[in-house]
């Protein structure tokens, strides 16, 4: 049961970037112990219409380590409540609870990671996987041309996507945010890169 | 006095296999036995009251039946069972799980055709048809049974093996500003996001652009 | 990959995404389904599939099934699989989340019950009453990819 002489864990917090989301707290000292944790989450639903239940997260059950991967759980886009309780052999700590809801609309967003090539006379972006629930906003101009800027949304980013054909010598610009649907939410935009296309500008 | 009733093992691993919503039953034979176990076929529609006999997978030796008639509505969902007896002994009737013709079909790759001018190739892919009867049927193209249907296309350069992808929705791409007389190899990929299917990618067709005039 | 849908309710926009309850219900849908040996009727399908019901009050009938599954579903449907649990909760805190998103077409009036909606709806309930609880959430769970693919 509950033990008075084993503290709840404090300094509770969420951090999220991109999507991922860790539940993190300071550790439970206890002189010559292993002190384990465990973690559970409260959805909108949960509250409203389920009498208030918790639900716990087995990956994160007599846990060892103080950070949690709660991003399987938190998968919609509404106020999740969590909380963490220590747990030595067969005491209990009171709830430890996150100060506040954690929705993953406030997850910090990061520019993408972009490598632009010219091929020939083609433009193409090459950008990282950053997992399913992303796609990419990449806008590229011909230099001196801004207000011709174009723009193509990718949805997956696992190749070298093809953007455009260049005029010969042309010089192009790109940058890119990343547009997560789920939160309707974008990153900043990364910083622009230009490339050359082949060949002299006579051609034309 | 009570009917002597011997029982034959359960056919194994009972399910439908899918593909562009050709709708096959498959089964294997009870353990410890071969082909000369016989079989027979019912089905239904999920939500309605009774089993149906496919009486063309009566008394039958091979593994599979297919349902694809019997399926064809895909705004519906169904279970089949199977039944194994060999003199005089009978198994179970055994069910697959229940089978939703339009989430759990797996769509072949699109027909891909390509042709090039000296600095330029034209892709042209075709989604695959939905299963039909006979070929005097309508056909049904998967683009109608899937509007969100989208194709990634991607263009291999021999020479450099440089591979670039493209995503688009309509069925047709040029790719312009090539180098003459050289090869390139084009697959691809049909993309559905609801519900989330993706075919494999075609095999690749490859072409050469022309020699520079 | 995350497929954002413009759905049509009459003259209303709303822009979800069905991705993350489709994932969420595939990973479950085998253990569901087999917790459900009742072939003979279905809660959302019977006498006529949702799929016939072409009535342009679609957003009614979405409205009305978000609130069915929220309200009546999810809260039965409690299983021993920790695993299947995170997965309902996770459809269950999506459906809440699409529900506000349809309040929008509530809010500009589009989202009106026709006799031929207000008829299904009925069927629905009627269907569902007939089981005791537990069945019937289980089994309405089950069919979530009807609603899905009417959805969609």
């Amino acid at each position: 049961g509950e033990d008075a002489f084993l503290p709840a864990p404090q300094n509770i917090s969420i951090l999220s970037t991109n999507m991922k989301h860790f539940l993190t707290w300071t550790p439970v000292i206890v002189q010559g112990e292993t002190v384990r944790y465990s973690v559970e989450f409260q959805g909108e639903y949960e509250r409203v219409y389920a009498n208030e239940s918790w639900i716990p997260i087995s990956e994160c059950s007599l846990l060892t380590a103080t950070v949690c991967d709660i991003t399987g759980d938190i998968s919609a886009t509404v106020a999740y409540n969590l909380r963490v309780r220590a747990e030595l052999g067969a005491s209990r700590s009171q709830w430890g609870t996150l100060k506040g809801f954690f929705n993953r609309i406030t997850t910090s967003l990061t520019p993408p990671v972009m490598k632009v090539v010219a091929d020939g006379y083609h433009l193409l972006v090459e950008l990282e996987d950053m997992g399913p629930a992303f796609q990419f906003r990449v806008l590229y101009w011909k230099k001196g041309q801004e207000r011709r800027m174009q723009q193509k949304v990718v949805k997956e980013a696992s190749s070298v996507v093809h953007l455009d054909t260049m005029e010969a010598g042309g010089d192009y610009c790109v940058k890119a945010q990343t547009y997560v649907e789920a939160i309707n939410r974008s990153s900043s935009f990364s910083q622009t890169q230009c490339v050359r296309a082949q060949g002299d500008t006579s051609l034309w | 006095s009570g009917e002597l009733y011997c029982s034959l093992l359960n056919p194994r691993n009972v399910r439908f296999e899918s593909v562009n919503m050709k709708n096959v039953l498959h089964w294997s034979a009870p353990e410890g036995t071969g082909n000369e176990v016989l079989y027979k076929v019912k089905y239904s529609v999920y939500g309605v009251g009774k089993w149906i006999r496919k009486p063309e997978c009566k008394n039958i030796n091979r593994t599979w039946c297919d349902l694809s008639s019997e399926t064809s509505d895909y705004e519906e969902q169904y279970y089949a069972s199977v039944k194994a007896f060999l003199n005089g002994m009978f198994s179970d009737w055994v069910e697959t799980t229940r089978f939703n013709p339009l989430t759990d079909t797996k769509i072949d790759p699109p027909m891909v055709s390509v042709s090039s001018t000296d600095k330029s190739i034209s892709i042209t892919l075709t989604a695959p048809e939905k299963w039909k009867r006979s070929p005097e049927e309508e056909s049904i193209s998967l683009l109608q049974v899937y509007p969100g249907l989208q194709y990634n296309v991607s263009v291999l350069n021999k020479k450099t093996k440089k591979r670039w992808f493209f995503s688009i929705s309509n069925h047709t791409l040029v790719v312009p500003w090539l180098e003459p007389g050289t090869a390139y190899c084009v697959s691809a990929q049909i993309h559905v996001s609801a519900p989330l299917l993706d075919s494999d990618f075609s095999k690749e067709h490859c072409i050469a652009t022309l020699k520079d005039k | 990959t995350a497929g954002n849908k413009i759905f049509h309710f009459g003259a209303c926009r709303v822009s979800m995404s069905t991705t993350e309850i489709r994932a969420g219900f595939t990973a479950i849908k085998a253990n569901i389904q087999a917790r459900d040996p009742i072939r003979t009727l279905s809660i959302l399908s019977y006498p006529h599939s949702l799929h016939k019901v072409k009535s342009p009050d679609r957003c009614c009938i979405t409205h009305h099934l978000f609130d069915f599954y929220v309200d009546k579903v999810f809260k039965h449907c409690k299983t021993e699989d920790s695993f299947v649990n995170r997965k309902i909760s996770s459809i269950a805190n999506s459906f809440l989340s699409m529900k506000r998103k349809l309040g929008q077409c509530q809010e500009q009036n589009q989202c009106l019950c026709g006799q031929e909606s207000t008829e299904k709806l009925k069927q629905i309930l009627a269907n569902y009453e007939g089981l005791n609880v537990t069945s019937a959430a289980m089994k309405s769970l089950g069919e979530l990819d009807i609603l899905l693919d009417w959805m969609e």
